[in-house]
């Protein structure tokens, strides 16, 4: 970030920690063992069975032994080129073979130290160490990734970041006492709030992606098999006797085939991602932090401040609310909600009753928020839905009739826009059934969404901007959408179509204090002055 | 729950105290102008040269002409009509919109940055936008149609006073 911090930080007096570390030697032994193994396949079919090398069939396998061996070199050029340190006040990382970048995050600034293991990791005990220092996920800016030290550095670093109070004199002597105690036994979790259910399997297998993973899958063996002399098509094509089906057999056997094995790859997905699964409360460096283990094969820790804990979100995706399936995220600054890896989602997809309660255990407010009623909102939102969904619904129908009356689609084209009305008319009667708000103790709760209904539960005090907005058919109809801004989670969590009259004490009570200066004197007289006219008097009236 | 917030007594927001600028409603017009003419002259060029599809570009010709006539004569006036802002000691109050009417208010304890922004038009008609920033990613406050002066004066203040308030404001 800053070239003059190195300079400072290497001012101070030398001890262990001021040199320059290597990430861990045995990457290299690793590097080499990949190498090996991604050969393997394609010698086997060369040399062991017989494959022609001639023929196409066997690129599938020169591709992967390529991918395999440059991948091992390029890890092992960067081992040559990476150095780390861990100063009093910095934490340093220089990597890059051609372009060098030196990037250091100050210590007090660190948010999270996350610690992460591929299968190669575990089985050569190496971990990578993610540091992240709070950015933003709309910055670009990506943490600090140690790819890879061994379990033991790794697991002190960890300490020695989040616990600065163990390392009082900053020496390396006292560091690595920390070291051996820590590894003995790692903080032992305050509170335990849900561990691995195998029964939540069930909700993890009911998934759109269940077909793109078979076909992907199915892809995969059809290329690879036939590096080996197999082939899949012939294969399938001698399971059935597929003529005395007809068409419409062959359609549903297929799709019943499909959707079978993309639930049972993301069944075996869910025991290899959740195995092992805690969410607990454990001890940080400066009050509590929320933690996920999780992990068969790769295993994965994220540590969460839960003093920039503002609050949990619950979202329900439509196809799959009748079996209660459910999503839950915290919300809160410093993690990116974009990220693949969705650091913010504290529990696997699981049933909403537990997730519910979960989440009130987590936030453990006196009243829960979770249950708490929710108010409805108007019927005139409904209206508002129709209407909407009614000329989206005109909108594609003008459309297709222009585009028959051109002569590019059929004329029985137009009757697709009459199946779509009454769907678009549904939608919007579950759009409606979603909305709803309340207030309890320090949370605002909001509800809303079609195709993923979202529970919010925010803090209060955590809104920093309120926005109020009004349509000229919201007009017409009386509503309002209050808007609640916050520098947590997406950044902003939406109401839509409050009734008018009301829209503003919820505002009000939402964002306390923000709105009250702004009041009609209305019945309160002693609010109607405002205040002070403060450091900008009325300039010029236009 | 609900009937707590029954129970208010149901004042109104106020419309905040200061109009913008007169020259921003010549601003708008421009704007419009900058953005509906080239759409317009693109549609009056295709109807003039693509004779086939005369019957249909006619429509998008008569579209474009709409929204330059909204957008010069309707949308400035009306604009002008709604912005309205002010600042305290403790809040950033601002109204905007024509269509859609939006009232946004942020405390200035959270506060990040207070910038006066200048674009290309701005900059000829002597105007100014103030852009008042929270940690949050929808939560900036923009007022346009500013004095440029009252606009850089009022940047400052402001900034003066976020500064006074300890904490990194998320």
């Amino acid at each position: 970030m800053n070239s003059s911090l190195p300079r400072q930080a290497a001012s101070t007096p030398p001890g262990a920690d001021r040199h320059w570390q290597r990430l861990s030697a045995r990457m290299i032994w690793v590097d080499l063992a990949q190498s090996i193994l991604s050969l393997l396949p394609a010698v086997i079919a060369v040399w062991v069975i017989g494959v022609d090398p001639g023929t196409g069939q066997i690129w599938p396998l020169v591709g992967l032994a390529a991918v395999g061996v440059l991948g091992a070199i390029a890890d092992a050029l960067r081992w040559v080129f990476t150095r780390y340190r861990i100063t009093a006040s910095h934490v340093e990382l220089k990597t890059g073979v051609l372009l060098r970048a030196h990037r250091s995050i100050q210590r007090d600034r660190v948010r999270s130290v996350d610690i992460e293991a591929k299968l190669r990791h575990r089985l050569s005990g190496l971990r990578v160490v993610k540091i992240g220092a709070g950015q933003q996920a709309a910055d670009g800016e990506s943490a600090l990734a140690f790819d890879a030290l061994s379990a033991v550095d790794a697991r002190s670093l960890h300490e020695r970041l989040l616990n600065p109070v163990e390392e009082p004199s900053d020496r390396g002597g006292s560091a690595r006492q920390g070291d051996e105690s820590s590894i003995a036994a790692p903080d032992p979790p305050l509170t335990v709030f849900a561990r691995f259910q195998p029964r939540w399997v069930v909700y993890n297998v009911f998934n759109i992606w269940v077909y793109v993973l078979a076909l992907g899958f199915g892809w995969g063996a059809y290329w690879l098999l036939g590096a080996f002399g197999v082939n899949v098509v012939d294969l399938v094509g001698r399971l059935l006797d597929w003529d005395s089906l007809g068409w419409t057999g062959t359609a549903a056997v297929a799709l019943a085939a499909i959707t079978l094995i993309g639930a049972a790859g993301l069944a075996v997905t869910y025991f290899a991602e959740y195995w092992n699964f805690e969410l607990a409360r454990v001890r940080g460096a400066e009050g509590t932090m929320l933690r996920t283990r999780q992990g068969l094969l790769t295993t994965r820790e994220v540590n969460r401040d839960e003093d920039r804990i503002r609050g949990i979100q619950i979202s329900e995706p439509v196809l799959w609310r009748w079996m209660g399936v459910s999503d839950t995220t915290v919300i809160t600054t410093g993690l990116s909600m974009w990220s693949m890896a969705q650091p913010a989602g504290i529990l696997p997809r699981g049933p909403v009753a537990a997730a519910r309660r979960i989440a009130s255990e987590v936030l453990d407010a006196e009243e829960d928020p979770f249950q708490a009623p929710l108010v409805k909102h108007p019927a005139a939102a409904l209206r508002r839905r129709l209407w909407w969904a009614t000329a989206l619904s005109a909108c594609i129908g003008l459309s297709l009739a222009w585009l028959a009356a051109t002569g590019v689609l059929p004329h029985g084209a137009i009757w697709a826009a009459a199946v779509f009305w009454p769907c678009s008319l549904g939608a919007a009667y579950i759009a409606y059934r979603a909305l709803g708000h309340a207030i309890v103790g320090r949370y605002l709760v909001t509800r809303s969404g079609l195709v993923s209904r979202a529970t919010t539960v925010l803090q209060r005090s955590s809104v920093s901007t309120i926005v109020i907005r009004e349509s000229l058919l919201q007009r017409r109809l009386g509503l309002r959408t209050v808007s609640t801004m916050t520098a947590a989670g997406y950044g902003g969590y939406v109401t839509p179509d409050i009734e008018a009259r009301k829209s503003l004490a919820f505002a009000l009570r939402a964002a306390p204090g923000v709105l009250e200066p702004f009041l009609t004197a209305h019945d309160n007289s002693e609010l109607a002055p405002v205040k002070s006219p403060g450091p900008t008097r009325p300039h010029r009236e236009a | 729950m609900s009937a707590a917030i029954d129970d208010l007594p149901m004042p109104d927001l106020r419309p905040p105290k200061h109009r913008v600028e007169r020259r921003a409603i010549g601003w708008w017009m421009l704007q419009s102008m900058l953005l509906a003419g080239p759409i317009l002259a693109a549609t009056t060029t295709a109807y003039i040269l693509w004779e086939a599809a005369r019957p249909w570009s006619l429509v998008a010709v008569i579209a474009s002409s709409a929204l330059l006539v909204a957008g010069v004569m309707i949308e400035p006036l009306w604009r002008y009509r709604v912005h309205r802002w002010e600042t305290t000691d403790e809040a950033v109050y601002a109204r905007t919109g024509w269509l859609v009417r939006e009232w946004r208010a942020a405390p200035l304890s959270r506060v990040q940055t207070v910038d006066a922004l200048q674009g290309p038009v701005e900059q000829l008609l002597g105007l100014s936008t103030l852009r008042v920033t929270t940690a949050s990613s929808g939560g900036a406050i923009d007022i346009g149609g500013l004095d440029k002066d009252t606009a850089a004066r009022i940047a400052k203040e402001l900034t003066l006073i976020a500064q006074l308030t300890p904490g990194d404001a998320t």
